[in-house]
């Protein structure tokens, strides 16, 4: 790892005002899981760490049925997992959190962090799609909420503009939302998706997104489309599970073939809507 | 550069100047020669340098240096009380739950982590408690039955 300099700032402010500093050879460290890593292999080599854990501001998670659900941007996987509004509200969030990494890393590892670095196969991006999230950002200029599928326009790329930091993520509180949150690995612990996504149900409208399957996670707009209102019937569920594999593209790569993510897509939409016909 | 850090080890304070781009796990190794906590894989997947971190489990690999001033941090160095080993570590030697040695430091610390939240867990809970750290050895089993070994006999480091 190479040397660099080590910043840790008590307020938003003084984060903002190092990282215009620095600027692009910054980088923003909260739960340090992923960043520590890609200093050590080189992919980055920044020269100044911002590590905004010292910052109180950006702890704590907060539900009201008018605001919703506010993440801080330094709120760890385990604490989202085990929160009694996450588990009641967002059941399925509360799952994704889980399912990342071991236990060690999810009392360090951040749900602002796993949206920030924009994987494809975050496993919390997904959850956060059906709800419809919205980041917020903070920066000199002040301000910003951006929904989460407009934030990640690629792997590994996000819009925020430069010297801007994630301060939190709000969710929508949406009443009677009920989901599951699937994630299939090689292995059930510690092990990156193969493909995962959420699958829920609010009213009569139904809300999928899955990861690992596009640049980007996906909400499949086409099926959720096909599904509104309807009952589902063995042949709808069938029908949808299809037009979902229209929905995604998903590539060969060392965890899995595209025919193998096309065909786990599939059933992934078809457990999810199967429990909500019997 | 170096950064002034004072923080706690095993309840001993300590004050050092630590290079930025320096872990946690070698903070301990290198400059405190506490070389339980190992490195296997330097990434968080095989738990083999898991410490207590603020009362909770942790990947030393994934902690910088400069994080650690005002931190607590309890290695397995710091199990043992004036020479007695704890109930966990005399588990461990009971039920053999070791072979090579290698992964048996971060399963203490995670398992001795796991106990001080819940003293009794179940079966599974242990199952998934311990699901962060690697061993190429044992199979599991003999680790498994020595957590539940001490989850069934004691709480808070009583016998019951």
């Amino acid at each position: 790892m190479k040397d660099f300099l080590y910043q840790a700032p008590e307020s938003i402010k003084d984060a903002i005002s190092i990282y215009q500093q620095f600027q692009s050879s910054a980088v923003i460290m909260a739960g340090a899981t992923d960043i520590i890593i890609r200093m050590r292999d080189k992919l980055i080599s920044p020269e100044c760490v911002i590590d905004i854990k010292r910052i109180k501001a950006l702890y704590g998670i907060e539900f009201s049925e008018s605001k919703g659900l506010l993440i801080g941007a330094c709120s760890t996987l385990n604490e989202i997992a085990e929160n009694e509004y996450v588990k009641r509200f967002y059941p399925f969030l509360a799952q994704a959190a889980e399912s990342v990494g071991s236990k060690q890393l999810r009392n360090r590892a951040t749900c602002a962090g796993n949206i920030v670095n924009a994987s494809p196969l975050a496993d919390t991006a997904t959850p956060l799609y059906v709800c419809g999230a919205v980041i917020e950002a903070e920066g000199s200029e002040g301000k910003r909420e951006i929904p989460i599928d407009k934030f990640i326009t690629f792997v590994r790329k996000v819009d925020l503009k430069p010297c801007e930091i994630v301060t939190g993520i709000r969710v929508p509180h949406i009443p009677g939302i009920e989901g599951e949150f699937f994630k299939i690995s090689r292995r059930h612990e510690v092990d990156l998706s193969t493909v995962c996504g959420t699958v829920a149900k609010t009213g009569g409208e139904y809300r999928i997104a899955l990861g690992a399957v596009a640049p980007t996670p996906v909400r499949l707009k086409k099926t959720e489309a096909l599904l509104s209102g309807r009952k589902l019937t063995a042949s709808l569920i069938a029908e949808a599970a299809e037009l979902a594999k229209s929905e995604i593209s998903p590539i060969d790569d060392v965890r899995a073939s595209r025919q193998y993510r096309l065909d786990m897509s599939a059933l992934i939409v078809r457990r999810g809507l199967e429990r909500f016909a019997s | 550069m170096k950064y002034k850090v004072s923080f706690f080890v095993n309840e001993e304070p300590v004050e050092l100047y630590v290079p930025a781009n320096m872990t946690l796990l070698y903070v301990l190794r290198d400059m405190l020669n506490l070389t339980g906590a190992k490195d296997g894989c330097s990434a968080g997947e095989c738990g083999a340098c898991t410490v207590i971190m603020d009362g909770k489990p942790v990947n030393g690999c994934l902690v910088l240096a400069p994080e650690l001033d005002g931190k607590h941090i309890t290695t397995v160095e710091g199990l043992s009380k004036n020479g007695k080993l704890s109930p966990l570590q005399e588990a461990f030697i009971a039920h053999a739950a070791l072979q090579c040695g290698f992964c048996t430091p971060g399963f203490l610390m995670t398992a001795t982590a796991l106990l001080d939240e819940d003293p009794h867990p179940t079966r599974e809970q242990i199952m998934k408690g311990i699901s962060g750290n690697l061993c190429r050895c044992t199979g599991y089993k003999s680790i498994i039955e020595a957590i539940e070994d001490v989850a069934s006999h004691y709480e808070g480091g009583k016998r019951i």
